[in-house]
């Protein structure tokens, strides 16, 4: 062979390595965006877990108005710096609270979260949880008053507390209900911090308190005030992270018999859909999402990012039948939500709710 | 001495600049030559913890959530952070530190010049940010530029910042990756003989009118439905890239941008401009390296949206974080400054170690040990960052922003070469070219 010809081992080595880069290189632009791709991509396995069913879920929003001028608490918000400041280092109130023992900063502001679920099961039976308690205690209480949810604590109906997440305007509230009933069981987070544990022993809990797996996506059961599991009910665990330095959302799945599941949120920061997602890939049944209720954690604050378009585009494959949408939806949102022609549940606008466009506070939904 | 020296910058002399041209910095990098203090490798650690120091005490005091300004809001950091970028670029690139005089640089303490360039640089930013865009830009033409006028149309302080933020800093994207561009791929041309500052005004102004053109085509329709209803009259709603790109987000063009802009920058660090290099003919050699860094960029573009739908499952248009489309987008653009960081490191600190073997030899041993610090530090980030940083956990948390801290670091980088000669732990001397 002529010399001209010949290779020498280092130079084939370097040949081939810088082939290889640029073969890589080359093949992740020509492959990976067709639809050559989708032969390595997982196949989306259904859910098994059978939770049971449902006769009829009812929910009641106590309060859906966290705070009632979204200048005030952005301001707020923007004084101390960004999304990402501790909540627990905030002078709001109430006044007391680990951390920030302040609460003067624009109590006449604060309201808070709470919605009453009332289970009907197939036997006829009644259960409710509490889901989350409010922010400001003077609001909170006046609420619970309202909706008759003081009484209800006193004379022992209420099965559970369910703190959805450990954010002030769901949490913060907490006295109010142990000023009720100290000893209702409590449902919380798995990553709640020491701040809100602390919190929970300053308001003079005394029941048993489930706290969820941490760091760990996971479905649970909640049971009632004897320990005995709700049927076609279950927890879901999000181990994700929120604005304020808080960690983990957990929400609830009702299983309503001849409709399909029913997503109950706090604020759904896990998202709305990827919450569908849970259900569908762990639940028997949760290819058939039914209904929704809570905060869909959209544009809380009323502003507004072109991924929340992404979701008014992609919920309308998943077929909810009935969207209870309120809280930190947002306006914006529930209003291109029935652009879209969506079924979106309208509210009456008592009790300092400001807007028709979504349900409010004393408004009730029924699935089916 | 240590045997290891470390040079700023692999940009080969140019060929034909003017004798007039030396009264500033032209060819000012390329002749130096930093020479660690200590033997190797102590200088390299030195300088890590220097910059580390710096890192930490300037995130404290301008970024961090739990300190003094808290501007990780996160975009009017994410903005100042990008803007410190380009304007440094601008500085050192283009106008090859016009107005300072050649024997300024090299006869003033590295740590006065680092002072007074460093100053310098912010007064340029802010004129850019509060004057251009915020005064002229948002009251006489786009008034998402304008957090008065925003807020006046009823949107709150704390969005209309942000909003106006992120007009800004997408702005500032564009310009880091077109306005080096033209350095490291055209060598300057056609106007590589002009004396400065004509040249730099010349390639500053042809960059941003180029970067204009694409904010305009990419962004602005971003911007225009962050607003009800949409601002379909000024802007083309919904975005075209919508269907092909599974989101209306402007994210999809941060990842290809991000993608242009590091390989541009590996290309001129730790790749020593090669391959292109070996390409004779100047004119072909500029559009083949222009476009090969587009066409390399879009690769990894694609690819490591695929590596992500492999590690977490198909994205789904509408979901939120790990699952979204547009967030998928946006951490391709983070992954790819994770790789940025040792490249630098590399080539500022470590003179592009190693030299010894072959061109493509080196070549493949710098990539490696980027590809592995790359990726270490993308795990320590996401393992240790909202301890020391005082960011959220959660990588795909919504607030959640690496490319601030990492193009933060790089900006400590870049000034502390550039503007400091790596002092304290090296030493300048005149390098023969």
């Amino acid at each position: 062979m002529s010399d001209k010809y010949t290779v020498s081992r280092r130079r084939f080595l370097e040949a081939l390595g810088a082939g290889t880069a640029f073969g890589f290189l080359g093949s992740m632009g020509a492959f990976s965006y067709t639809p050559l791709r989708n032969r390595f991509l997982p196949d989306k396995p259904k859910g098994t877990t059978d939770i049971g069913e449902v006769k009829k879920l009812t929910i009641t929003c106590i309060s859906e108005t966290s705070w009632f001028d979204n200048d005030i608490l952005m301001n707020d918000m923007d004084d101390m710096g960004g999304l990402l400041v501790n909540q627990w280092t905030y002078p709001w109130p109430p006044e007391g609270k680990p951390n920030n023992p302040r609460g003067d900063l624009h109590p006449e502001n604060a309201g808070g979260y709470a919605a009453l679920l009332d289970i009907e099961l197939l036997n006829g039976d009644h259960k409710f949880i509490l889901l989350d308690t409010g922010w400001e205690h003077g609001w909170t209480d006046q609420r619970f008053k309202e909706c008759g949810i003081d009484k209800m604590l006193k004379n022992n109906e209420i099965d559970c507390l369910f703190i959805s997440h450990e954010h002030f305007d769901h949490f913060w509230g907490l006295p109010v209900t142990m000023k009720y009933k100290p000893d209702i069981d409590m449902y919380i987070g798995g990553d709640f911090y020491p701040e809100g544990k602390q919190f929970i022993k300053d308001s003079g809990f005394k029941g048993k308190l489930y706290e969820a797996k941490s760091k760990t996506r996971h479905l649970f059961e909640i049971k009632d005030k004897n320990g005995k599991t709700i049927p076609g009910v279950a927890g879901y665990y999000f181990p994700v992270a929120i604005i304020c330095r808080v960690f983990g959302e957990q929400s609830i799945f009702v299983n309503v018999k001849d409709a399909g599941i029913v997503q109950v949120t706090g604020c759904c920061h896990q998202g709305i859909l990827n919450f569908a997602e849970a259900a569908y890939t762990t639940l028997k049944g949760g290819d058939r999402p039914y209904g929704v209720y809570g905060g869909l954690h959209i544009s809380p604050f009323e502003d507004w990012d072109p991924k929340y378009d992404d979701l008014v585009f992609g919920l309308g494959k998943y077929g909810f039948q009935k969207i209870g949408c309120n809280h930190c939806t947002g306006v914006l949102c529930a209003r291109k939500f029935v652009e879209a022609g969506y079924p979106v549940v309208q509210g009456t606008a008592r009790f300092r709710s400001k807007t028709t466009d979504f349900l409010g506070n004393g408004d009730v939904i029924e699935f089916p | 001495m240590s045997e290891i020296s470390a040079e700023s910058s692999t940009r080969p002399a140019e060929g034909g600049s003017p004798k007039e041209g030396y009264d500033y910095g032209t060819n000012y990098l390329e002749e130096r030559k930093l020479v660690g203090r200590w033997p190797a490798p102590w200088p390299q650690i030195v300088s890590l913890i220097f910059l580390a120091a710096i890192f930490y005490i300037s995130w404290w005091i301008f970024q961090d959530p739990r300190g003094v300004m808290r501007m990780y809001t996160p975009y009017v950091g994410y903005m100042y952070t990008r803007w410190i970028l380009i304007v440094v670029i601008w500085m050192v690139y283009i106008f090859d530190y016009y107005p300072f005089k050649r024997k300024w640089l090299e006869e003033t303490h590295p740590a006065l010049k680092g002072l007074i360039m460093t100053a310098i640089m912010v007064v340029i930013l802010l004129v850019l940010i509060h004057g251009f865009f915020f005064e002229l830009m948002g009251k006489l033409s786009m008034t998402y530029f304008s957090v008065e006028r925003t807020m006046d149309l009823g949107i709150t302080r704390f969005y209309a910042k942000e909003y106006a933020c992120l007009a800004c800093l997408m702005f500032a994207a564009i310009a880091s990756w077109l306005s080096p561009s033209w350095p490291a791929c055209f060598d300057n041309r056609p106007w590589h003989l002009l004396k400065q500052p004509s040249r730099g005004v010349t390639i500053l102004v042809v960059t941003f009118f180029l970067s204009t053109l694409i904010y305009l085509c990419t962004m602005h329709s971003h911007m225009a439905i962050l607003y009800y209803p949409w601002q379909e009259y000024c802007a083309v709603t919904a975005p075209w890239w919508f269907e092909f790109a599974g989101t209306v987000s402007g994210n999809f063009h941060v990842s290809w941008i991000m993608c242009c802009t590091v390989v541009l920058w590996i290309y001129e660090t730790i790749w020593e401009r090669w391959p292109f290099s070996e390409i004779k003919n100047e004119r072909l050699r500029g559009y083949a390296t222009f476009f090969g860094i587009v066409a390399i960029a879009f690769c990894c573009h694609f690819g490591f949206y695929f590596m992500q739908e492999l590690a977490w499952g198909p994205a789904i248009m509408g979901d939120r974080r790990l699952w979204a489309p547009d967030w998928r987008w946006l951490h391709v653009g983070e992954i790819m400054v994770f790789f940025l960081v040792p490249a630098m490191f590399i080539t500022f600190y470590c003179n592009n170690w190693p030299q010894k073997y072959s061109k493509v030899t080196n070549w493949l041993i710098r990539n490696g040990i980027t590809v592995v610090a790359g990726i270490a530090l993308y795990a320590v980030y996401y393992l240790t960052a909202h301890h020391f940083l005082g960011v959220q956990q959660e990588m795909s948390h919504p607030q959640q922003f690496p490319m601030i801290p990492t193009i933060w670091f790089i900006n400590i980088m870049l000034i502390h070469n550039w503007f400091m000669d790596n002092w304290p732990g090296f030493k300048k001397v005149r390098k023969e070219v």
